[in-house]
């Protein structure tokens, strides 16, 4: 088992140009006669419903045109700031956890374990959580917070914490964080494994100087380590925020979106509109919302992540 | 040749149609003796189910329909909470996946706005049957023959979509080894104030939002002269009645119940009754043979009692109907087949069969036979409180809505997060505006 | 000098208990479920143990055959060896002509690009419109609605693995077998295709292991056992009315073995797909 590292993007901005010792507008012409089939159906297969989103967000279910009653209703839904707010909230409390025991873990192990046995098996380890599927992860959620049957607070009351049940999925403030646990618990390790691979990236003479000169751990890691670390973040960052908007299917299990609506993220509240509620015009304006603001938001991000691209 | 085909279908459809329009008057005069439309036979009926006590004995009896008929009966089962999700998105898609749907009755007026089902009546000859209680039929009519009509549905002839197999009416159970039975709720209270001590509850309060805590108190707010809207679809929920009902169950009878009741579910409320932990609650039929009185889980067998929803102030006692119901999707293609089915289900001996795998009869000749009482305690209870004509829920397409801002609100107000008042008002002022952007008169 | 040693001893303990508590609480989660999916129904009824009393494997029989959950996991994978296929045939026929062909940086870039912001769509508001398209084209309920979906979602991962296994192929092998006369086909599938193999299947395992996730399309876009996957019905153990605990961790336990499986193959290649090729194994 060899080691990951972070592989980033030579900063400069020549490509390796590779030339082709036959024509290039053979190869070039040919490329395009491979993409561009490929690439126009995906291309359409991918607008069509971007195309209906709109379309149903416009229209009745009859088909006549009702401009933008509703966006209109979708935006004077209380409920739907209710859902803006659980997904901000869920954000602040996933992103930063996540990201801080992740660091803490990558510091902690490329500092004090050097085998590379042991190394290996903390990466089995950390990329286990990473496929088991929500759904799986959700039921254990349920076995442990579920009002009744769940073990916390057996455990809690036996070793004497507490002495009576406490409703974890039963209190807006708990049931929330008992969903953000469950994300804590599957995407740590991912955190762990992206820092600990960009840590591998810091040069040994760096730290070796540093070490001669009598750093401490932390100005070691506060003008060294963070240096090479800061584009893994905005990365990480990037990937995490994308993934809080699609969560859904372990709070589904989990709290179903309540108490209330406390846990009433904005793809279950999609879900609920549409599928519970059978508002399709509603649901569709929301969804072209998320559409266009993800896509903003994407347009905006993506230039600064270190992907290589060439 | 796909075009050809699906026109020539649609000609035999449109034909099958009309012959049975035409032969009508034949059917009705049969009164449902022989099967209604003769058609080719499916080796396969697939029922949407939900996931439960409520459709145990239905997945035991179909093995004897294959073994009779040899057509295979497929159960299909949904968690309650998405079934009426799958239901409504198969039939907007037309499928033709399901021949059979179980229904929750507060589900038929969706269904029948939406025009889902087959009618049971006109197409298959179906006719009321004097062993069956009436409210049984009247649940599955749509619309619905007495009380408020949506008005999108007044003037429609009313049609039998529905048939009960769940004969669900909410009650209430107590554990009769320590107690009689309370004849009114102020005896539920002062029995919970009794009995209750350290890990035994004096009442379980079923409050788990939406649905759950709805259940839960409607028969509450019934009884205590209350009620969710009046016969022209007024909002009650903020009358002084009903926050009385609300105050005496998510305050006083709250004092003496378990923790934690706004999370409680049916589950959660039948466990600790069947441990042992708990004095009395409301019950579902489905939860007494699933969970208190079974043995192998139970451990207060014989020591529980059923009785109808007792007397509030109002000086009435009124159950509600849960009753779940077969019905037939306009998108199957086997609806003569299905309506066989549930014929087969309604006669005496496969009652008798479905009974004794735990199911729940509508027929008021074996819910009072003297020699399946002892089996089945409740039975007498239920069949009093189909005597008694429960009330059901409001026969409009907006329960979905108006059942989450209730059960939301009441929720609240179970958790201590709302006054009664306060939650009432909120629910009301939600429901008003959820009826009013649907139509209905305000 | 005392005091520094015991500075250092406490340090140590500290360590110690934080890694104790983050171990246990990566671990016990998985354990329990393991544990419930082990106890007999009539367990559920008494007061919780931390070890099943009389271990028993008939919640695992009562999910798969009982319940006839085998079906659902021969639909998840056919569901998700076809999604494979589909989005290992479209991601090589994107990433050849970038990877291997003269083209402009800004095409190669481009397509990258586009693959990535695919990366960002929220399901949720696609599936709205795409139960629309679903319901027209009457494949409500049948496999081919799900493999369409979860190809197109995760066509950005494979375009982005595959980009960067085929970028390690030098283009020196391919061409030699050109000067030789083959075509570019033949020299695609005679030399490329066996080289890029490994790549192939890890991309494969990650597509395959993503699929077999997928919950809310499952949820939504299938009706019956013709079509419903198995974490369907592993949701659908999640019950108010009956207490099947034991049952819900079985399944729990099934839908989590296979990507674990899986993972012995893939593992190497995870954080790269999930990082698109940022961070690599050396």
């Amino acid at each position: 088992m060899s080691h990951l590292v972070a592989e980033l993007p030579v900063p400069t901005g020549t490509q390796p140009g590779r030339t082709g010792r036959g024509g290039r507008s053979r190869q070039e012409r040919l490329a395009y006669r491979i993409l561009l089939p490929a690439l126009g159906t995906v291309f359409l297969i991918v607008t069509i419903p971007f195309v209906i989103a709109i379309w149903q967000s416009i229209t009745s279910d009859d088909g006549t045109l009702i401009g933008l009653r509703n966006y209109t209703r979708a935006l004077g839904n209380p409920l739907f700031f209710d859902a803006l707010r659980a997904t901000g909230l869920y954000a602040s409390i996933v992103l930063p956890t996540e990201i801080l025991l992740g660091l803490a873990f990558a510091l902690f192990v490329h500092r004090t374990v050097k085998q590379a046995g042991l190394r290996a098996t903390l990466y089995v380890l950390a990329v286990l959580p990473l496929v088991v599927p929500p759904v799986a992860v959700g039921v254990v959620a349920r076995l442990i917070y579920a009002p009744g049957y769940g073990v916390l607070n057996y455990v809690l009351q036996s070793v004497g914490i507490t002495h009576s049940e406490i409703q974890w999925l039963g209190v807006p403030a708990l049931a929330m964080g008992s969903v953000a646990s469950v994300d804590i618990w599957q995407w740590t390790p991912f955190v762990y494994l992206v820092l600990f691979a960009g840590l591998q990236t810091v040069p040994r003479e760096s730290i070796e100087a540093a070490q001669v000169d009598g750093a401490t751990w932390w100005t070691q890691f506060r003008y060294i380590e963070l240096h090479y670390l800061r584009p893994l973040f905005l990365l990480i960052l990037f990937f995490r925020v994308a993934d809080v908007l699609r969560v859904f299917d372990h709070v589904y299990i989990l709290t179903g979106g309540g108490p209330g609506t406390a846990t009433q993220l904005l793809s279950l509240y999609i879900y609920r509109i549409e599928f519970r509620f059978f508002d399709g015009g509603q649901a569709a304006a929301l969804a072209v919302m998320v559409l266009v603001s993800i896509s903003i938001l994407y347009s905006l991000v993506t230039r600064a992540l270190p992907l290589e691209r060439a | 040749m796909k075009n050809r085909l699906t026109r020539r279908d649609f000609v035999i459809q449109a034909a099958i149609t009309g012959a049975s329009f035409s032969s009508l008057p034949a059917i009705l005069a049969a009164c449902g003796t022989g099967t209604a439309t003769p058609s080719s036979k499916p080796s396969k009926l697939v029922v949407a189910a939900v996931q439960g006590n409520e459709d145990g004995p239905l997945k035991k009896v179909v093995g004897n329909y294959k073994s009779q008929t040899g057509i295979e009966v497929q159960v299909v089962e949904f968690p309650y909470a998405d079934l009426f999700t799958k239901l409504v998105t198969t039939f907007q898609a037309n499928d033709s996946s399901f021949d059979l749907c179980m229904m929750d009755d507060p589900w038929m007026p969706k269904f029948g706005t939406m025009g889902a089902l087959q009618p049971l009546d006109s197409n298959f000859g179906f006719t009321r049957d004097s062993d069956i209680p009436t409210v049984v039929y009247d649940v599955g009519t749509w619309p619905p023959p007495h009380g408020p009509v949506p008005p999108s549905e007044q003037g429609k002839s009313p049609h039998l979509y529905g048939i009960t197999i769940v004969g669900n009416v909410e009650m209430f159970m107590y554990r009769s080894d320590k107690s009689a039975a309370p004849a009114s709720w102020d005896e539920v209270l002062s029995n919970a104030a009794k009995y209750n001590a350290a890990s035994f509850y004096g009442y379980v309060i079923r409050g788990k939002a939406t649905n759950p805590v709805s259940s839960d108190s409607l028969p509450i707010l019934w009884s205590f002269g209350g009620n969710i809207f009046d016969d022209t679809w007024k909002v009650q929920l903020d009358s002084s009645d009903s926050i009385t009902a609300v105050d005496f169950l998510t305050r006083k009878l709250k004092k003496y119940a378990e923790p934690g009741p706004e999370n409680t579910d049916a589950a959660d409320r039948s466990r600790l009754m069947a441990i042992g932990q708990a004095y009395q609650s409301t019950v579902w039929p489905g939860e007494i043979t699933g969970i208190v009185e079974d043995p192998s889980v139970s451990q207060v067998k014989g020591k529980v009692a059923y009785i109808p929803i007792p007397q509030g102030p109002s000086g009435k006692g009124l159950g509600m109907m849960g009753n779940w119901l077969l019905g037939i999707p306009k998108g199957s293609k086997n609806g003569a087949a299905a309506a066989d089915f549930i014929k087969w289900m309604l006669k005496t001996d496969n009652m008798r069969n479905y009974v004794a795998q735990g199911g729940i009869p509508i027929r008021n000749s074996i819910l009072n036979d003297a020699s399946l009482a002892s089996a089945n305690p409740y039975f007498k209870a239920l069949a009093a409180s189909f005597a008694a004509v429960p009330n059901w829920r409001p026969r409009t397409d907006q329960w979905g809505a108006v059942e989450t801002s209730y059960g939301t609100a009441m929720n609240a107000a179970v958790a201590g997060q709302l006054t009664p008042q306060a939650a009432m008002q909120k629910a009301a002022s939600e429901i008003r505006t959820v009826m009013k952007n649907a139509g209905y008169p305000s | 000098m005392r005091s520094r040693q015991a500075a250092i001893a406490i340090r140590l303990i500290l360590i110690v208990a934080g890694l104790g508590v983050a171990g246990f609480l990566y671990a016990f989660p998985l354990y329990w479920l393991i544990a419930t999916s082990l106890k007999s129904k009539a367990e559920l009824y008494q007061s919780i143990t931390l070890f099943p009393r009389h271990p028993t494997l008939q919640p695992y029989y009562s999910v798969l055959f009982e319940r006839g959950f085998w079906v659902l996991l021969k639909n998840s994978v056919l569901v998700c060896a076809a999604t494979v296929l589909v989005t290992l045939a479209v991601g090589l026929v994107i990433t050849y002509p970038i990877t291997r062909l003269t083209v402009p940086p800004s095409l190669r870039v481009g397509v990258l690009n586009w693959a990535l912001s695919l990366r960002f769509l929220p399901p949720v508001a696609v599936v709205v419109p795409y139960f629309a398209i679903v319901r027209t084209l009457q494949i409500y309920n049948q496999p081919i609605a799900l493999i369409g979906i979860y190809s197109l979602f995760n066509l950005p991962f494979a375009i982005w693995m595959l980009k960067g296994f085929l970028a390690e192929i030098p283009l020196e092998l391919e061409e030699a077998a050109l000067v030789d006369g083959a075509n570019r086909w033949t020299s695609f599938r005679r030399v490329l295709l066996p080289l890029a193999g490994p790549g192939l299947m890890a991309a494969a395992t990650i597509v395959f292991t993503f699929a077999w996730s997928e919950f809310l399309f499952a949820l939504i876009l299938t009706a019956t056992p013709n079509s419903q996957t198995f974490p369907v019905g592993v949701q659908g153990l999640v019950t108010q009315f009956e207490i099947i605990w034991n049952d819900m961790a079985a399944a729990g336990v099934i839908a989590m073995t296979v990507p674990l499986l899986l993972m012995v193959i893939g593992r190497r290649y995870m954080v790269a797909g999930l990082t698109f090729g940022v961070i690599r194994e050396k």
